[in-house]
């Protein structure tokens, strides 16, 4: 306990207004015993300065990962009740068109009408199927190429950062060992400077 | 002779120092680089807190990662952005404390011994030492509020948001800290260093 108008360790530590500081000040000049007590406080916080800062062992960084986010039409897929109302909403949309396109219609003969619908469909079914199926080849093997290379990507990340992990580790080891030599040079400093002061 | 308008200076470019509230806006924005241009401003200084405080210097890196990557995913919740040091030290506190609390508790009897109270002058490495034991013999919380105030340089209100409790509280824990300190290291002088 000192005998100062405001606490010692507040002026100190800077947490004082200017008159507060001021009357501080003005008490220490004159008094040996809270001088002393600030002397005091002051060898402390040199000492605690003495431990310096280390730099971190590893940088940290954040990376955005967007291999392994899903796609639009993934989430699309994934979501039960999105895909649902779009079913919904498709079956009434074909209702729709379908009660739209009949309604517009003029009534022709039915046996007319027969012959030419079937000859369309197979010409239509042949030609989709003509064209579908190297359509769907190239498609596929696209795809497979994409997967191809970004799996390659993957694996080279995947090296480039275990060789990272391992030359970071390798540092830690040799800074914990030299931190060792340290510490024990220091305990042989000090006994030897104890064996001849005795 | 140049055109005068090339002798004009723009009127609408102002330079200034990139600060921590643009970042956050742009890593708010899900922008990872500026996310990790704040990182690498707090890095150094949030792993010496966390060093300093749970003295291993694995767990505090693993830690410093941890704080990182929670402000990351929390940055939204974040109000104000000039409060960001005191909400990262806040998140930083509570990683901190769940390992200490997760440590098997130490009794009196098995803290650090304590260090020698030496009027001879000392080696710096060797006061270094002396004050490790020193700074080890403290409880957590008091040791907390000294790395906060003399390392970190934090004002008792920043100390008090970080921690979430009372300045009243924060200075009781500092200036207890500091009388045990200084019975171990006023006496002290070590070579060199003053």
């Amino acid at each position: 306990m000192t005998c100062s108008p405001f606490d010692l360790k507040d002026y100190f530590f800077e947490e004082l207004n200017h008159a507060e500081r001021e009357a501080v000040r003005a008490h220490v000049a004159d008094c040996p015993q809270c001088s002393e007590e600030l002397s005091r406080l002051r060898v402390t916080q040199a000492a605690l300065a003495t431990l310096a800062d280390e730099e971190p062992p590893r940088r940290i960084a954040f990376v955005s990962d967007r291999v392994f986010e899903p796609r639009w039409w993934q989430r699309f897929w994934q979501s039960g009740p999105r895909l649902g109302f779009a079913s919904a909403a498709l079956l009434a949309m074909a209702i729709l068109v379908h009660a739209f396109v009949h309604t517009a219609q003029p009534a022709r003969p039915a046996i007319a009408a027969v012959a030419p619908a079937a000859a369309d469909e197979s010409r239509i079914g042949a030609e989709v199927a003509r064209r579908l199926q190297p359509a769907l080849d190239a498609a596929v093997a696209q795809s497979e190429a994409r997967q191809a290379q970004r799996t390659a990507q993957l694996v080279e990340a995947t090296r480039k950062e275990f060789d990272f992990e391992r030359r970071a580790d390798r540092l830690s080891y040799e800074e914990t060992l030299s931190l060792m030599q340290k510490k024990f040079n220091v305990f042989y400093t000090a006994s030897a400077d104890l064996g001849v002061r005795q | 002779m140049r055109p005068a308008s090339l002798n004009k200076e723009p009127d609408s470019l102002i330079f200034r120092e990139v600060e921590d509230r643009d970042l956050i806006a742009k890593a708010r924005g899900g922008h990872v680089e500026p996310f990790n241009l704040l990182v690498s401003r707090w890095e150094k200084r949030v792993f010496n807190y966390l060093l300093k405080l749970v003295r291993d210097r694995e767990d505090s890196l693993d830690l410093t990662q941890e704080v990182f990557l929670k402000a990351y995913q929390n940055l939204g919740k974040l109000e104000d952005p000039d409060r960001f040091g005191a909400w990262l030290y806040r998140i930083a506190h509570n990683e901190a404390f769940s390992l200490l609390r997760k440590r098997k508790p130490e009794s009196d009897s098995e803290r650090e011994p304590a260090g020698r109270t030496l009027s001879y002058r000392m080696y710096p490495a060797e006061l270094n030492l002396t004050v490790e034991t020193a700074l080890a013999r403290l409880t957590d919380e008091q040791r907390e509020a000294v790395i906060l105030k003399v390392y970190q340089g934090f004002k008792f209100e920043e100390m008090a948001e970080a921690l979430g409790c009372p300045v009243s509280t924060v200075k009781s824990r500092l200036y207890t800290a500091l009388d045990l300190l200084k019975q171990t290291l006023a006496p002290i002088q070590t070579r060199g260093v003053q």
